[in-house]
């Protein structure tokens, strides 16, 4: 329990419990845990100047040695980008970015090549550590192999060997470029293409590390694999890009968490993420966001514009989407499966908190387009301070998608009386025969169980965080057990402090 | 698009009203709405300008439309028919509202339109001249059933207006019938003023022939107390649109909205609701069905808002969709803003075709399979239609949505 909770439960303790002014002071208390990976880690970075150029982009594929397909890649993206405009559809109001005020390309100093985690700057190290990721090796009991990027560059992957053994290739996109240049051909920009959208574009452009994943065919990964991404400068954004490729009848199950230092100032952030999964392969990707949100006046912060997209090639194929979204200033992110093979299946589980002055518009679209193909979207939107939670989602059905299904459920709660909670679900149907169906519903803390489990004798704390666990069960209990364990802590200390 | 090339040549025409010129000087920076907005980007295009192709009609020709018999008990009312009515009976009244009065209040609707949200209203308030608009003051209980109709000629462009202000404590029923010509379109703005512990049951049935198009908008506004029931059916326009705006102003009103929209041949229909509770305790029942068949595009946009001043509100949506072609397409988007806390708000949207199973069991009992889908699709039709009120049994609205092709 929060020292916080403690001294305003006592306080409180002398009125009546069920009354409504009290419960809500006491939950929106509750609410105010501060940020706990706010740190900045004092180390030697290598930054080049803000800007962006032509120059900038040809300067950041030259630090990172890439082939000329790479580079003509992300001029082209460059290109659209500039024609582009930014998008304004979402239900969130920011100041306007200048992308001529950010820092492209960030590094740590380091030596140029690491043959052991022996060799990273003990620093970094430290810094992970503190923020409790396994990256040494005496944490191998975890199990869990961890691609650590910090800034715009990758750290560190562990576990490489072992999963050489199994043909499975899991490394910074960086060294996949220039390792499996092949592949990183064949697949990038084929699920996200840089035109996409405005942040897609801007990302394609100067995209600066992130995960490669590989899987052949026929292997179940024997680990979950993880990255973690941690922003440490406030001027510089953070462009990271995933592959992440299932062969026939292979699987795969991917952890992503993040965090960033408290700056005042917004830092931003625009990711790309691309998963394929083909004939009978299945990807379960999942995201524990925890950016720092800014501060309770809405000073600061990280604005999360991200691009998530997996298609289903081949039939049987599955990806599944499960994300637990707590930080962000700004976020702006609808992770989508576009289902091509016939009897593929998506799923979409998201929780996302926000409070103080964040805002949130994030949801999935589900692109049926093959036949049979299955979808299921459960979203779980928890509104507290001044915040704004959106849900907004696509359904489409195309016009060969005979014989799908979908089902959305998405339910929101909110918590006081000025955070606001929005559902805007789109469902789009060119198909007779298949079905669609969506629910929605909003609610709050129920005053009348929380008096019942308090006449049971459980404090207030521990009610609101059994009610608040319980409305996101569905969702929890599709996260890998490595991540039930962190979202369930993350939650404890957002809401939680207590509620969890 | 003539309509829109006049607007914009301006010509000061002396015949206008005060209305008419503050609406086409509204409408002349941006004659068109925004076609990439939420409310528009659906909207076919060419059907839209083919919508604004015919010049506009200000005199009816009476006598085209074949209108049920009316029975003795309702009073019928026909827009742009000269109607003159001042009935004051021991019981109510109702009366037509002066121009200062009709003046007064639409100017101040107009003050709150944005031109993009509004369009069709200000389209029609642009067009209606004095002859198609009227304005009623219904007052006290007992009123027998009210049936008022709007109609266009084949041809051309027809605007009308209804304004209705209904007074404390009063209660109606009231059908609007919306008729389409052939080759024609139809504006038809309704304003509704619900005064406090009034209540109206209001439907509103518009059906159109070959090629006919409709822009239809409602702007209901409800006091503390009332209570307002809709039941709608729109169906046979090549295009067809079909507003809604209801504001409950001070909350603690009760709304119940039932309708559908049925699309055939390559027909696009629309519906957009916008609900607004501006106060406690208010409450909203809505249920907005859909069916599209052959190569018809059938859409329903619903939003409901719940300003931090709601607490308390119950409101739910359902939209319930039947897809019966491949080349059909349906879109719907039930959306819901809240800030309020203390509310119960649900929404839900289902798209899919007939049941089956249902199907499968009428045919082992004997039932053809096109019986047996009427069975369904009546069954479907009839929780709408029950919902309209009065005289609709004249309309034969059943026998025409499932035997007309």
């Amino acid at each position: 329990m929060g020292v916080s909770f403690v001294k305003v439960y006592k306080a409180n303790c002398n009125k009546l419990f069920f009354d409504n002014m009290v419960n809500e002071n006491l939950v929106k208390d509750v609410v105010k845990e501060p940020y706990k990976y706010g740190f900045v880690t004092d180390i030697e970075t290598e930054k080049i100047e803000k800007g962006l150029n032509e120059d900038i982009i040809k300067l950041i594929s030259q630090k990172k040695e890439e082939p000329k397909f790479l580079l003509d890649f992300r001029l082209k993206a460059f290109k659209k980008w500039q024609k582009m405009k930014e998008p304004d559809w979402a239900a969130l109001g920011y100041k306007k970015i200048d992308y001529q005020d950010i820092i492209y390309y960030s590094a740590p100093k380091q030596k140029e090549k690491i043959s052991s985690l022996d060799e990273v700057d003990p620093k970094l190290l430290e810094t992970f550590d503190k923020l409790g990721i396994p990256l040494t090796e005496q944490k191998k009991l975890t199990n869990v192999a961890v691609d650590a990027v910090f800034d715009s560059v990758s750290i560190a992957t562990t576990f490489r060997e072992e999963l050489a053994e199994h043909g499975v290739i899991f490394c910074s996109i960086s060294e996949a470029v220039k390792n499996h240049a092949d592949l990183i051909e064949k697949y990038l920009g084929t699920v996200v293409p840089a035109s996409d959208n405005y942040f897609a574009a801007l990302n394609s452009a100067v995209f600066s590390d992130g995960s490669f994943v590989y899987i052949p065919k026929g292997i179940t990964c024997p680990m979950d694999l993880s990255s973690y991404f941690r922003i440490n400068s406030g001027d510089s954004g953070q462009f990271e890009r995933t592959l992440i490729i299932a062969e026939e009848s292979s699987s795969v199950s991917y952890l992503e968490g993040c965090t960033a230092p408290m700056f005042d100032t917004n830092t931003l952030h625009a990711a790309v993420v691309e998963l394929i999964a083909l004939d009978d392969a299945s990807i379960k990707y999942s995201t524990v966001q925890n950016w720092y949100a800014g501060d309770e006046e809405g000073i600061g912060g990280i604005f999360n514009f991200v691009t998530k997209r997996g298609k289903c090639l081949g039939k049987r194929s599955k990806i599944s989407w499960s994300q637990v979204e707590t930080g962000s200033a700004i976020t702006w992110k609808y992770p989508s499966c576009l289902l091509l093979g016939e009897e593929s299946v998506g799923e979409f589980y998201s929780v996302a908190l926000t409070n103080n002055l964040q805002q949130a518009d994030t949801g999935t679209k589900m692109i049926h387009i093959g036949p049979k193909t299955k979808s299921t979207i459960v979203s779980k939107g928890i509104s507290a301070g001044n915040s704004k939670n959106s849900y907004r989602g696509l359904v489409k059905m195309g016009t060969k998608a005979t014989g799908s299904r979908n089902y959305s459920q998405c339910d929101s709660m909110l918590i006081g009386d000025q955070a606001s909670a929005n559902t805007f679900p789109y469902i789009k149907s060119q198909q007779p025969n298949s079905e669609i169906e969506h629910e929605a519903s909003t609610c709050r803390i129920s005053e009348d169980q929380l008096f019942y489990l308090q006449s049971r004798g459980i404090e207030f704390e521990e009610a609101v965080s059994m009610m608040v666990s319980g409305f996101c069960r569905d969702v929890f209990n599709q996260l890998p057990m490595e991540f039930a364990a962190e979202a369930d802590k993350l939650l404890a200390l957002k809401l939680e402090g207590s509620v969890g | 698009m003539k309509i829109i090339e006049k607007i914009k040549a301006n010509k000061s025409d002396d015949n206008l009203t005060e209305i008419q010129k503050i609406c086409l000087h509204k409408l002349q920076s941006s004659p068109l709405p925004n076609p990439k907005s939420e409310l528009w980007r659906l909207s076919n295009k060419s059907k839209l300008s083919n919508f604004l192709d015919y010049s506009v009609n200000e005199k009816d020709s009476k006598f085209d439309i074949p209108y049920p018999k009316n029975s003795q008990s309702t009073i019928r009312l026909i827009i742009g028919d000269n109607c003159q009515i001042k009935l004051i009976e021991k019981n109510y009244s109702i009366q037509q509202l002066s121009e200062d009065e009709l003046q007064k209040y639409i100017k101040e609707q107009i003050s709150f339109f944005k031109q993009n949200e509004n369009w069709s209203d200000l389209l029609n308030l642009s067009l209606s001249c004095k002859n198609n608009i009227l304005g009623l003051k219904i007052n006290g209980s007992k009123i027998p059933p009210i049936e008022i109709f709007s109609h266009a000629s084949s041809n051309s462009l027809n605007a009308k207006t209804l304004v209705i202000f209904l007074e404390k404590n009063c209660d109606i029923e009231l059908l609007q019938v919306n008729l389409g010509k052939e080759n024609s379109s139809l504006t038809q703005s309704t304003f509704f003023c619900l005064k406090e512990n009034s209540s109206v049951n209001h439907g509103v049935v518009s059906y159109g022939e070959n090629r006919s198009n409709l822009l239809n908008s409602l702007n209901v506004i409800q006091q503390k107390n009332s209570a307002y029931n809709l039941g709608s059916l729109h169906f046979k326009f090549n295009y067809a649109r079909f507003e809604i705006s209801i504001k409950q102003s001070a909350g603690n009103a009760k709304t119940n909205i039932k309708g559908m929209q049925i699309t055939k041949k390559d027909e696009q229909i629309s519906t957009y609701t916008k609900i607004e509770f501006n106060g406690p305790n208010g409450f909203l029942d809505q249920i907005n069905k859909s069916l599209a068949d052959d190569k018809s595009h059938a859409i329903f946009e619903g939003s409901i808002i719940v300003p931090k001043i709601a607490q308390r509100t119950d409101a739910s949506q359902l939209s319930r969709n039947l897809l019966l072609s491949k080349l059909a397409q349906i879109d719907t988007k039930p959306q819901l803003e809240i800030i309020a806390d203390d509310v119960k708000c649900k929404h839900g949207a289902t798209i899919s075709q007939l049941n089956e199973e249902e199907l499968f069991y009428m045919r082992t009992r004997g039932i053809t399979l096109t019986e047996a889908s009427k069975l369904q699709l009546s069954s479907y039709f009839q929780e709408i239609i029950s919902f309209i009120p009065i005289s609709k049994d004249k309309w034969d609205l059943l026998d025409k949505l499932l035997n007309e092709n």
